[in-house]
């Protein structure tokens, strides 16, 4: 008896490629994505990577190890992580046996999300690009990987992707929100026309509704991308105008890219965990094991943490008797 | 008269009046009801109200549906009335009033028209209906402007923002960030200006009229810094906020000229507005979405919500100051200071873009959007055109036509928010707006004013396309084209000039009441004295008495700037027990602010707290015992220390002195008051016996709101036809001719009841009522008093009748003055003051008391946001009663205020114990008959056959009565256990036994003099004896029941703020007379325009319209 979940899951990724065959009929050349780029060089970012993590499978892991793998099963060949000054030694040994894969570029004199991706242009040349932050830990609901999903469209469509999810609006002061306007016969995938990083909910009201979503839910990107080079000369020219000292944003250069180029974002299969947040790496971790092969053996412990640690001042069960 | 079934399916559109509702037509839509209907017979006015009535109940347009509404309104109120017979009788049912009064306004009309069906239509029914139709046509329109300030794009969120966990919103890091070794975070400030309307828009920046006609609505309006002329150094925007991050988890909210502050924990604080006098502040944080509105009962402390916001710890403080600038200011300060509040939060918050300096119009949309929403949130309101201090120098302001993707689309014809365009100084060059500043001399008048009650007539007006109205309307509109030529070319003179135009023309065929004689008087002074170089009057908004200009040619204006608040202030003081004054008139001196509202925040400069501030706090903080003080509030005295050893300048020396003035308390003015309270007390006889008594039956539960009342077992049941003679046909010519031979032989005096305040009339201000310049007769202001004078002028039949008025403590003396100055209006017969000789000392109401008042009797239950603050104040007035000590004195006012007349019974008694009768009867020894009335029924007059009807039967008392309407609450004509008696409202055992009665009190009384001495056991002859007269009194009185009330009292304070305390007081009311067992009585049923009393200014205007105006002209002659 096959899994009905994932004939519809299969169903539905047949209907997108032939919705996406004929509206976008392929370009004649294929986009090769090779390279990925992780940023790790924010300050409060120097260790979240190199955070111990038991991963699906029991086996233990860090953070930097699963964003990693999560940029090779995409096909990423090579993999530049930009890091702060003085932690590469750390981040080799976070990396595990992917560390051969890896080149290290340091931001010194930080300006900036947009900045650290900038540092790798060299390293990616006038490829496109897989780009991943390195203190998000994803979970595919799907076969493929989160960043495969996305590369796959990005490969088919010839075009930037970007990752996103519906968010309720109290998580706006968080993402990078975009504006889109939803394919037709399409259920995740969108046509990017605007991002705004941050934005507040008087103004996310006004720019950033999205059709099809439900009321206060905004899409907002997911660490996770496939740019074109283009994003780098955008980059060079927001650094070239920003005055010194003011960092440079990632998501002003893509809502111009929006502009330019056709730019798509995908609705993925799959779950963002952000280890940065309060409880985020104990969430990720919790994700990680409940998707796993010890899912009963932490359940049941949860539970047994839940009986032992009832809420102060609410009834325990023996009172409720 | 029958109206068709609610769900008739009759065709209605082809119904003239429908036909104009839906018209497309301008010229078709735009005609007026009157013209339509003056001339319709009754079955065609019941055509009309059918498909009316069938129109609005299936209509989904707003706009249709309202103006149905109001179309059913005007026609029940002002047209079916003249085919109703004179002797109908139409009871009012209670329970449809009832839902009227909770605005259920659907099921109330449903009712009405049910209990109409069945009994027939009569005026009393087409009273309720019109009021109710009214009431749905406002509610209706104000639930739609809610409903469109909560759909615009950007406010949308708040409301479904419910829970601390789901604020999206984030404070700046910038303000999170301290420099230095400061323990304080920086201070954001926001300086704003207020408006001021150029063209006095004829009030088309009500909401409702810009949504009905965007392209009538218009106004411009420039942003102006003020200073106080003498007071401050130079103009400077009058508005300051400031905001900064604090180490507490609270919301300190701090207002600098209302001195109150307030340290809220929990969130459902912040919507109790009624609790201090934070509400407008409470209201910018709600509307910025600090606290959104979708939190109101979430349950949860501020706390919570602040960790999300700002950080765990941490709180905020907001501070607001005006600068002094008095309410009533008609420059909008209040909407002004909202934005600048929200303004200032959503800076704070990052929604709009810039942390300081100015804004783009896209963010000073999104503020006037907001502020909007704050004004409904508070309960307030105010124009679209209010906000415009919000943007820089000179605009227009215009409706704007709602289209596809507007909320209002498909709703209303225009939206709700107007377009700016903010004038270039290519087209209003930099040399005129200096000739403006040159030429006009701004002023507050200082009358505070309500201005409710003329908003609300415009709108109904120009929703009826009143012709009259109309055309002035479309005046107006061409006069502010006028104004935009002459500000281009940069002739201030013709702005004078057409703005002058404005306020004698169009504004005031409008409202007439718009001006007031205080205005027309220095208007008149301003052109005796500088004729042509004074260059015109200029209305500033709402009503003038308040903030207003006077343009005058350049090189006068510095001295007539002084010369007017000279002349002001006389004025003032010649005409302030007639006309309601909050405070002094001041002069201000202000210029053009081309900034607009302006952020300035530098860490590296950064704001302090205004010194003001610290004023207020700062002894505060002194009572705390140091290890209970913050370290913050530590640092900050110990910067202000710092600050006062350096200080080497006036200025800051004149900051530190009112910081140490409010260190140290100096004499209090309190206890002078006192004083004189006591003083005042004993010059007017106040009987401390009686007081007492009544305290401590009050304070027992003797005495009380529930002890007014009959007993529960007492029969009220409606007058029948032998309880009463209806005189409202024709009276027997025998009787104009026994009344007219009275008149001749001087055997009828006139008494005016003038001795109360009429609190209603200027709600509490202490203003004489009987003095009020209330309407124009014959081209001129003329007093109550002088419309009665005027009526018993044309009255005598050759011989003057003799006019008495019944003064009280707060009335005497302005009333003496007053009539001596004008010479008893010319009027040729003796005028007489009879003094009372009874006061009342006010006291704290019981809690019990107020509790009944406001729960056990109907009252109108107001507007949801209006209401949810009624209830948030009534709540602080009873903590109030409490800590004062219920049943006290009531002592905290000016010693007037304390004070209290005793109840209209004692005016007859004045008379003998002061001896006015006496000294009539001597002088007149032919006077036999009396004709009391109340200042307010102005419709009374010594009519022939009246008294002829009063003589001939020979009895002691005949009361004039009237038809009831739906306004007309209070008792009436009852048979009370199976006899007829006059009964009030209060004693009422149950209140809807009320609605079962046919006619009203009107108070008018003839009075048979012998036969009224009789029952106080006296002859003429032994009104000298003063003991015997005093003892006369006293045995009747101690029959009469005392009456427990509760009025509300305004207190004034600060700069033009008033509050308003409910007090208890006791009174003998004069109907009562009617119960006792030898007063033999008549009762004469009167026309409505005979009877009826102008209680609230707000009835002038359908006074004006329904005829009664005219009515009482009639009855007069001038002098």
């Amino acid at each position: 008896m096959p899994n009905p979940m994932l004939l519809r899951r299969f169903f539905k990724h047949l209907h997108r490629l032939l919705v996406s065959a004929i509206i976008h009929p392929p370009k004649t050349f294929n986009m090769s994505i090779r390279k990925a780029v992780i940023t790790a060089a924010a300050p409060d970012q120097k260790s979240l990577p190199l955070q111990s993590l038991v991963d699906r499978n029991g086996r233990d892991t860090t953070a930097l190890q699963l964003i990693i793998e999560e940029a090779v099963s995409a096909g990423a060949e090579e993999i530049c992580i930009v890091i702060c000054p003085g932690t590469e030694e750390n981040f080799v040994k976070a990396s595990g046996e992917l560390a051969g894969r890896l080149t290290f570029i340091e931001q010194d004199s930080p300006r900036g999300y947009g900045d650290a991706i900038l540092r790798a242009r060299d390293f990616v040349g006038d490829e496109s690009f897989l780009h991943l932050v390195s203190d998000h830990v994803y979970i595919s609901e799907s076969e493929k990987s989160c960043a495969r999903q996305i590369v796959e469209l990005a490969k088919r469509e010839n075009c930037a992707v970007s990752a996103v999810q519906a968010q309720r609006e109290n998580m706006l002061p968080y993402f990078g929100t975009v504006k889109g306007l939803r394919e037709a016969n399409s259920t995740d995938l969108y046509r990017i026309s605007k991002i705004i990083e941050k934005p507040t909910p008087t103004l996310a009201e006004q720019e950033l509704v999205v059709a099809g979503l439900r009321a206060s839910h905004y899409l907002c990107l997911s660490g996770m991308h496939v740019l074109t080079p283009l994003v780098m000369e955008l980059l060079e020219e927001h650094v070239a105008r920003a005055p010194a000292g003011t960092n440079i944003q990632l998501s002003p250069a893509l809502s111009e890219l929006a502009n330019r180029q056709q730019y798509l974002a995908l609705e993925i299969a799959g779950v963002r965990y952000n280890v940065g947040v309060k409880y985020g790496l104990l969430k990720s971790q919790l994700a990680l094991a409940l998707s796993g092969k010890d899912r009963d053996n932490i359940l049941s412990q949860l539970l047994e943490l839940v009986a032992l640690h009832p809420i102060s001042g609410t009834t325990s069960p023996e009172g409720d008797k | 008269m029958t109206v068709a079934p609610i769900n008739s399916q009759t065709d209605v559109t082809s119904n003239a009046l429908v036909g104009i509702i839906l018209s497309e037509d301008d010229a078709v839509r735009n005609q007026a009801l009157d013209t339509v209907c003056e001339t319709c017979s009754l079955e065609q006015l019941q055509t009309h109200v059918e498909a009316l009535e069938s129109f609005w109940r299936s209509t989904e347009n707003l706009y249709q549906r309202v103006r149905a509404l109001f179309f059913l309104s005007a026609i029940h109120r002002y047209h079916l009335p003249r085919y109703f017979s004179a002797n109908d009788k139409g009871l009012i049912p209670f329970g449809p009033y009832q839902h009227l009064l909770e605005r259920r306004f659907v099921e109330a009309i449903n009712g009405f028209l049910a209990v109409e069906q069945k009994q027939g239509a009569s005026a009393g029914m087409s009273s309720a209906l019109s009021k109710a139709y009214h009431e749905l046509a406002f509610q209706t329109l104000a639930d739609q402007v809610r409903k469109s300030v909560r759909t615009v794009k950007g406010n949308q969120w708040m409301f479904r923002t419910g829970h601390p966990a789901d604020q999206p919103l984030r404070f700046r890091s910038a303000l999170l960030t301290r420099t230095g070794d400061t323990p304080l975070f920086p201070v954001l400030k926001e300086t704003t200006a207020v408006r001021m309307d150029f063209t006095h828009s004829a009030w088309s920046d009500i909401f409702f009229l810009g949504m009905d006609f965007p392209a009538g609505a218009k106004v411009i309006n420039a942003s102006v810094n003020l200073g106080v002329l003498d007071r401050d150094a130079s103009p400077r925007p009058p508005i300051e906020c400031y905001l900064r991050v604090i180490d507490q988890p609270i919301l300190r909210l701090a207002s600098i000229d209302l001195k109150a502050s307030a340290e809220i924990d929990t969130i459902a604080e912040v919507f109790d507005f009624g609790r201090d006098y934070l509400g407008l502040i409470k209201a910018a944080v709600i509307a910025a979405g600090i606290v959104p509105p979708g939190m109101e009962g979430c349950g949860q402390t501020i706390e919570s919500l602040l960790e999300r916001l700002i950080g765990p710890g941490l709180g905020l403080e907001i501070v607001s100051k005006v600068n002094d600038i008095p309410k009533g200011s008609r420059l909008a300060v209040s909407t002004n200071l909202l934005g600048s509040l929200i303004s200032i939060c959503m800076r704070a918050t990052g929604q709009v873009s810039a942390l300081d300096g100015a804004l783009n119009e896209v963010d000073r949309r999104v503020i006037a959007a907001r502020a909007i929403l704050g004004e409904w949130i508070g309960g307030s309101g105010g124009g679209w055109q209010d906000s415009g201090g919000v943007w820089p120098g000179i605009k227009l302001i215009q409706g704007a036509r709602a289209e596809a993707g507007d909320p209002e689309f498909g709703i209303s014809r225009g939206r709700i928010l107007p377009k700016h365009t903010i004038f270039t100084n290519e087209q209003i060059t930099p040399q005129t707006r200096q000739k403006l500043q040159d030429s006009l001399v701004l002023v507050h008048g200082g009358m505070a004013q309500n201005v409710g009650p003329i908003l609300e007539m415009v709108t109904e007006k120009f929703l009826l396309r009143a012709p009259v109205e109309w055309e002035a309307r479309q005046e107006a509109i061409a006069i502010l084209d006028e104004i935009v030529a002459a500000l281009e070319s940069g002739d201030i003179k013709a702005v004078g000039a057409a703005t002058h135009r404005n306020f004698f023309g169009p504004l005031q065929k409008i409202i007439p009441w718009c001006t007031n004689l205080f205005t027309n008087e220095l208007v008149s002074r301003c052109q005796e004295k500088y004729r042509d170089k004074f260059w015109g009057f200029w209305m500033l908004g709402g009503m003038a008495g308040g903030g207003m200009g006077f343009i005058f040619a350049p090189e006068v204006k510095p001295e007539a700037q002084k010369w007017l608040q000279q002349v002001m202030v006389e004025t003032k003081q010649q005409m302030q027990s007639r006309l309601p004054f909050a405070m002094d008139p001041v002069v201000y001196e202000f210029e053009i602010n081309d900034r607009g509202t302006w952020g300035t925040f530098d860490p590296a400069h950064p704001n302090r707290m205004p010194d003001e501030y610290y004023a207020m706090m700062v002894p505060g903080w002194l009572k705390l015992p140091s290890h209970e003080l913050p370290h913050t509030a530590r640092y900050e005295m110990e910067q202000l220390g710092s600050a006062y050893r350096d200080c080497n300048n006036a200025a800051e020396a004149k900051s530190f002195q009112k910081l140490v003035e409010g260190i140290l308390p100096g004499r209090k003015s309190t206890r002078t008051k006192t004083e004189s309270l006591d003083e005042l007390l004993k010059r007017l006889g106040f009987d401390h016996e009686q007081h007492e008594s009544i305290q401590a039956d009050l304070k027992s539960g003797r005495f009380g709101l529930p002890q007014n009342r009959l007993p529960a077992n007492t029969s009220i049941k409606d007058a029948q036809e032998e309880d009463f003679v209806d005189t409202r046909d024709a009276i027997d010519t025998q009787f104009s001719e026994i009344g007219a031979r009275a008149i001749a032989a001087g055997e009828v005096a006139v008494v005016t009841l003038a001795a109360g305040v009429g609190s209603r009339w200027t709600e509490g201000a202490g203003v004489v009522k009987g003095l009020h310049p209330f309407t124009q007769f014959d081209a001129k202001h003329r007093s109550f008093l002088e419309v009665h004078l005027a009526k018993s002028r044309k009255a005598s039949q050759g011989r003057p009748i003799t006019h008495v008025f019944t003064t009280g403590y707060m009335t005497h003396q302005p009333i003496e003055e007053h009539l001596n100055l004008h010479q008893n209006y010319g009027y040729g017969g003796s005028v007489i003051l009879s003094p009372g000789r009874y006061v009342g000392l006010r006291t704290v109401p019981m809690v019990r008391d107020l509790r009944f008042f406001w729960e056990e009797t109907t009252q109108q239950v107001l507007d949801e946001q209006q209401q949810k603050m009624r209830e948030s104040v009534r709540g602080s007035l009873i903590r109030w009663a409490q800590t004062c000590g219920e049943g006290s004195d009531y002592r905290d006012n000016m010693p007037m205020q304390c004070l209290h007349p005793v109840g209209h019974w004692y005016e007859i008694p004045n008379m003998l114990r002061n001896g006015t009768l006496n000294r009539m009867l001597t002088d007149q020894p032919e006077l036999k008959y009396l004709l009391l009335h109340n200042v307010d029924t102005l419709g009374a007059s010594v009519k022939p056959d009246l008294l002829g009807l009063h003589i001939a039967s020979g009895k002691c008392l005949s009361f004039e009565v009237i038809a009831r309407r739906l306004e007309d609450r209070g008792g009436g004509l009852a048979r009370v256990n199976g006899q007829p008696r006059l009964v009030e409202g209060l004693a009422m055992p149950f209140e809807e036994d009320e609605f079962n009665l046919s006619y009203y009190n009107s108070m008018t009384t003839w009075i048979d003099i012998d036969q009224m001495l009789g029952v106080f056991g006296l002859q003429r002859e032994e009104l000298g004896d003063v003991d015997k007269v005093d003892e006369g009194v006293r045995n009747l009185g101690l029959r009469m029941p005392t009456y427990i009330t509760i009025k509300d009292v305004k207190k004034r304070w600060g700069n033009g703020q008033e509050d308003v305390f409910p007090v208890s007081q006791f009174e003998k009311l004069w109907s009562d007379m009617s119960a006792l067992s030898e007063v033999t009585t008549n009762f004469f049923v009167v026309p409505l325009m005979r009877g009826q009393q102008l209680k609230e200014q707000a009835q002038l205007d359908g006074w004006l319209r329904d005829g009664s105006s005219a009515f009482v002209e009639g009855l007069c002659q001038w002098d």
